[in-house]
């Protein structure tokens, strides 16, 4: 069984400081939903809003349409995997797994029972004599959602959970993990900063920035077509110009980005607020969107200069500068695009792939 | 104190609240403060027999405190006598801590800074296995040794270095030489754990920077394990002051420690309200002389610990 | 190979030298306890006896003192060590303003001389008692109770810094996690904070019940009429120095560094590096097993005890009994023919010190003479001889 969950304008002050802005969302049962932003946004908290050990300050979290307010996170059900895992180190592994069952009242030979079953799902069969400490980075983990499910939680909340697992075993639990949601059905509820992850395992994402959700969307709506400035920024790489909008009728815009010829960029439906004529704007343009001009005369052309290049194998990662502004740009080794460092450059990219926001907090890079 | 309660029950539960704060709330008001605040209200009495205590004379007086200052006479002479023992006490506790701190400095920033592992753990252990040991068989270890045909006295004459036992006892020095000995771990202790925890490199980066060994303690080590040499000092002056069982039995015999007149007045005296007086006194002087000196040394009393 | 400078010597120098006089006072108490010397002393040596313990054996004063002692540990253990519990506990979970008034106030305890702590408690619960118009022979005036309150009240601070030492190394995700698995806050503190403490509640208990026992200061006005072993001995040192006070030292001593010794093998057995050695070779993994250790030293306290119990020094001390009383003879002739001099010759004084009970102490500043020549005190130590 899943429950839906949803955040009715919940905020949460710690004294003058808003950790938590306003949100609010639905979560469906048995959706795989993401919040991604910079350390310190207060991502971990409003999980902790869910899991019952922090109270908003005002707003209502609900958990299969029932208010939560009051209600201890003992007794609701979800289960949290912990940034730091939480493992009880006293204990072994199959009493760390048992636990829940143990405090509810079970005894002892079905606890180890469950656990055995729980281990095998966890591909860590026959282990649950050892000690916490004796596990490797990725076992813990392992253990620590086995010792979640073991609660049989209706909405499992993830923590960042991978953020101390090295390079090659993060991206290996990135799919275990995924495969266990669809295995169990049940609501996963994940945090993290790594873009990577959110975009590889997530139905849909949440990206926050200073306590505030900025944009709700799957992966795709998030990297195409952002909302803000910030989400462009923050996820994946961007070039970003600074410009004046000389008009708009609804579907394209002319933008003057003061290299030469302005620029037509499509207006997305979910794009934010309109711009009018006369604002200032963020033009985003990709570095995969942008391309070497073929041909003179072509649409949303202008001219660079070479500055350096990042040779990646399959790809090349280049830094052009246009009037001032560095740009960077990604092209596939395919052998056809040679570029000529002393000579000036031009580049084009295509009305759709341009993103024209309102000017606001760009992500650190 | 509600909401700290409810925090309390939120975190642990309602048995376990119960039973912290009731040990609390039972440490601190039956065993700490309603004590001392029935003592300082003794030693604002007349000392009566029990039959007349809360009768019509039990009234409140300065009498405890006027005799500790003027003594029994009625003029407005001194009570020289007690005041110069109160005096003599402070003393000898300063001149006792500031010798600890000296003797302990070195053997806390070795053990610290040059032993490692085994080595710095039976150290540790060789320092803290003669605590374990009767404070009063301690006095007495002293008491052999500096008696008139003690180990002392036998090998100073032994070697000619003098030619009649000389009397120690007497003179004080067996006193304070226990006394420093008493309380050497309390010093140790707090040094050590404020030196080890200094980085090493930053001791090289002083030498380095062409710094002698003299500066680097001074400048560098001292300043930084400042906290703990407060708390040891504090500790050692404190509880030297309030000794009682070395000063009775290393003291000489016309030579009283403060807290011997505390324990006679309640003893021998049979006047609990001066005995209580006295120890207020006592008490009062020691830690002001404590605030005193961390004022002037800037240091807080949560820095203090074992 | 290089020479070290002598300068880097001197560290190893002058802990020896710490060591010496942290050591030194206590190896020669030990020393003085074998000595068939009426007064606790090194030289000149008379002949190495056993008795000193006979003596304490059969020291009824002392023993009911270690008896009242060893309850009252037992008490202050029960007492102080939740307290002390509690008390680190509420500092963890209070917030920073309060945690640091709350610590002065549990500090306190430790740095109030021990003398203030047992006269307020005497004098509170007295008051207290009389409040209730108690009977003489209730609690209220009895020395075991009050000086288990009384040393409650500073050993509880002492195992709440034990505490407090541990817990702050406790990682309070554990128990969101614990109440996140369904447990009550209740069985949250029992199942995983109560089993991370485990190790420090057995510290704190040692800890607790030594301080108890050797606590004098506090003990001294608290303990009313009753007494402690600490109280008795120090009456017994106060009133006449004597060497079974140094064979209590001897007991203590050897218990101490039994205690010791069999705490630094565990330390070692269960390090890493030794768990290595020992993994392949049976016979040594039993041999440094501490159990075995042990073992050892329970075996070689009881031959200690058996050869105390069996040491016959009677044929020696009555020979240098019979030395004294010769020379005492020899003395009395030369007094008879030197009158009307003084009859105490400065230089062989020393000899005769040994009869000399207490040395000009606090207590009995007796004049050298008296009990030298006295018959009766000779029959006396002839009498402890045996
Ligand atoms: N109990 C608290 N008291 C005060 N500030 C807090 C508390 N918990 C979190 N914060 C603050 O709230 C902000 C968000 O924290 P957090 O939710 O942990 O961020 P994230 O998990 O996104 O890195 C941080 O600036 C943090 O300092
Ligand atoms: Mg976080």
């Amino acid at each position: 069984m899943t429950k839906e969950i949803s955040l009715e304008h919940v905020w949460v002050e710690f004294g003058e400081f808003t950790a938590v802005h306003k949100a609010n969302l639905n979560i469906a049962g048995g959706e795989f939903f993401s919040f991604l932003g910079p350390s310190g946004c207060g991502k971990t908290t409003l999980l902790r809003c869910i899991s019952g050990f922090q109270e908003p300050t005002r707003g209502k979290v609900k958990i299969g349409g029932q208010d939560m307010r009051g209600v201890g996170p003992n007794k609701r059900p979800t289960a949290l995997i912990f940034q730091n895992l939480a493992l009880f180190p006293l204990r072994s592994v199959a009493d760390n797994i048992a636990f829940p069952l143990e405090v509810r009242g079970v005894d002892k030979k079905t606890r180890r029972k469950r656990a055995d079953e729980l281990l095998e799902l966890i591909a860590l069969p026959g282990q649950g004599d050892k000690k916490v400490s004796e596990l490797s980075g990725g076992q813990k983990q392992r253990v620590a959602i086995a010792r979640a499910l073991a609660v049989e939680p209706d909405i499992l909340l993830l923590d960042e959970p991978l953020s101390a697992l090295d390079l090659k075993l993060r991206q290996h639990m990135r799919t275990e993990l995924r495969a266990i949601q669809k295995q169990v059905g049940l609501t996963f509820i994940y945090i993290t900063h790594d873009q990577g992850e959110a975009l590889t395992m997530s139905d849909r994402i949440a990206v926050m920035n200073k306590g505030k959700i900025e944009q709700i969307g799957d992966g795709k709506a998030i990297y195409d077509h952002p909302t803000t400035s910030f989400v462009a920024s923050f996820v994946g790489e961007n070039n970003v110009l600074d410009g004046t909008v000389l008009s708009n009728d609804g579907k394209v815009m002319k933008i003057d980005a003061g290299l030469g010829t302005p620029f037509t960029v499509e207006n997305h439906p979910a794009g934010g607020p309109a711009l009018a004529p006369g604002d200032a704007c963020h033009l985003f343009v990709r570095p995969e969107a942008l391309r070497l001009s073929k041909d003179d005369g072509a649409i949303n052309q202008f001219e660079t200069n070479f500055i350096t290049e990042e040779f990646e194998g399959n790809m090349r990662h280049i830094v052009m500068n246009a009037s001032g502004t560095d740009l960077k740009l990604s092209l596939i080794n395919d052998g056809t695009n040679a570029i000529d460092a002393n000579t000036p450059v031009k580049l084009d990219f295509a009305p759709e792939m341009g993103i024209a926001l309102k000017p606001g907090e760009l992500a650190s890079a | 104190m509600r909401d700290l309660f409810y925090d309390l029950v939120r975190r642990n539960g309602m048995a376990v609240s119960i039973y912290l704060m009731l040990a609390v709330s039972l440490w601190v008001f039956i065993l700490i403060i309603l004590p001392q605040l029935t003592m300082l209200d003794y030693s604002f009495r007349f000392n009566l027999p029990p039959a007349k205590i809360g009768g019509p004379e039990d009234v409140y007086t300065l009498e405890q405190y006027r005799y500790f200052f003027q003594g029994s006479g009625a003029s407005d002479g001194l009570n020289t006598l007690d005041i110069g023992i109160l005096f003599k006490t402070l003393l000898a506790a300063v001149f006792v801590t500031v010798f600890d701190l000296i003797i302990c400095y070195p053997v806390a920033f070795v053990l610290a800074k040059s032993s490692t592992g085994a080595k710095a753990r039976l150290l540790v252990l060789a320092l803290i296995v003669p605590y374990w040991i009767n404070e009063i068989l301690r006095a007495f270890a002293f008491r052999i040794l500096f008696g008139a045909t003690g180990v002392i006295n036998e090998t100073g004459m032994g070697l000619g270095l003098w030619d009649t036992p000389i009397d120690f006892i007497r003179q004080d020095v067996a006193l304070y030489a226990g006394l420093a000995y008493a309380y050497i771990l309390l010093m140790i202790f707090p040094l050590y754990n404020a030196i080890e925890s200094l980085d090493r490199n930053q001791i090289e980066a002083a030498r380095d920077m062409g710094a002698n060994w003299w500066q680097v303690h001074a400048k560098v080590v001292i300043p930084y394990a400042k906290p703990g040499i407060a708390s040891g000092m504090t500790m050692v002056f404190m509880l030297t002051s309030g000794a009682l069982a070395a000063p009775q039995i290393l003291g000489g015999p016309s030579n009283l420690w403060f807290t011997q007149l505390v324990y006679q007045w309640f003893n021998s005296g049979g006047n609990w309200p001066r005995g209580s007086a006295y120890a207020m006194v006592l008490l009062i002087v020691c830690i002001a002389l404590v605030l005193l000196v961390m004022r002037l040394f800037k240091v807080s009393i949560g820095e203090i610990k074992q | 190979m290089r020479m070290k400078s002598p300068t880097a010597l001197i560290p190893g120098l002058y802990l020896t030298l710490f060591f010496a006089y942290l050591f030194g006072p206590l190896i020669i108490m030990v020393i003085t306890a074998f000595n068939s010397s009426t007064f606790p002393r090194v030289s000149p040596w008379e002949c190495f006896t056993t008795d000193w313990f006979g003596k304490l054996a059969s020291d009824d004063k002392l023993l009911s003192g270690l008896g009242n002692s060893l309850l009252i540990g037992v008490g202050v253990v029960c007492v102080a060590i939740p307290i002390g519990l509690a008390a680190a506990i509420t500092l963890s979970q209070v917030g920073p303003k309060l945690r640091a008034a709350l610590y002065t106030i549990f500090i306190a305890p430790i740095l109030v001389p021990g003398v203030v702590i047992g006269l307020s408690t005497l004098i509170f619960w007295d008051r207290i008692g009389t409040l209730f118009n108690a009977p003489y022979e209730s609690f209220f005036y009895d020395g075991t109770f009050l000086t288990i309150f009384g040393q409650v009240t500073f050993i509880a601070a002492y195992s709440m810094l034990v505490f407090l030492s541990r817990i702050q190394r406790f990682d309070t995700t554990l128990t969101e996690a614990a109440l996140d698995m369904g447990a009550t806050p209740t069985q949250a503190f029992v199942k995983v904070l109560l089993p991370f403490m485990a190790p420090a509640i057995g510290s704190a208990t040692v800890l607790a019940f030594l301080a108890s026992l050797e606590n004098y200061n506090t003990t001294v006005f608290t303990i009313v009429s009753s007494s402690t072993f600490t109280t008795v001995l120090s009456s017994k040192v106060r009133y006449g120095l004597d060497p079974s006070i140094s064979a209590v030292a001897v007991i203590i001593i050897a218990i101490t560094l039994i205690g010791a010794i069999i705490y630094e093998c565990r330390n070692r057995y269960y390090t890493k590096g030794w768990a290595h050695v020992i993994a392949e070779r049976p016979a040594l993994k039993i041999a440094t097993h501490p159990g075995t250790v042990a073992v050892i030293l329970g075996v070689l306290t009881l031959a200690a005890v058996l050869f105390i119990q069996n040491h016959d020094s009677s044929v020696c001390t009555a020979q240098v009994l019979e030395e004294k009383r010769a020379l005492q003879q020899q003395l009395m002739e030369q007094q008879s023919i030197n009158t009307p001099q003084q009859a105490v010759p400065a230089p062989t004084m020393p000899n005769l010190g040994p009869l000399g009970g207490d040395e000009g102490g606090a207590s009995a500043p007796s004049p050298f003479g008296n009990n030298i020549f006295s018959p009766e005190n000779l029959g006396t130590s002839a009498r402890e001889g045996n």
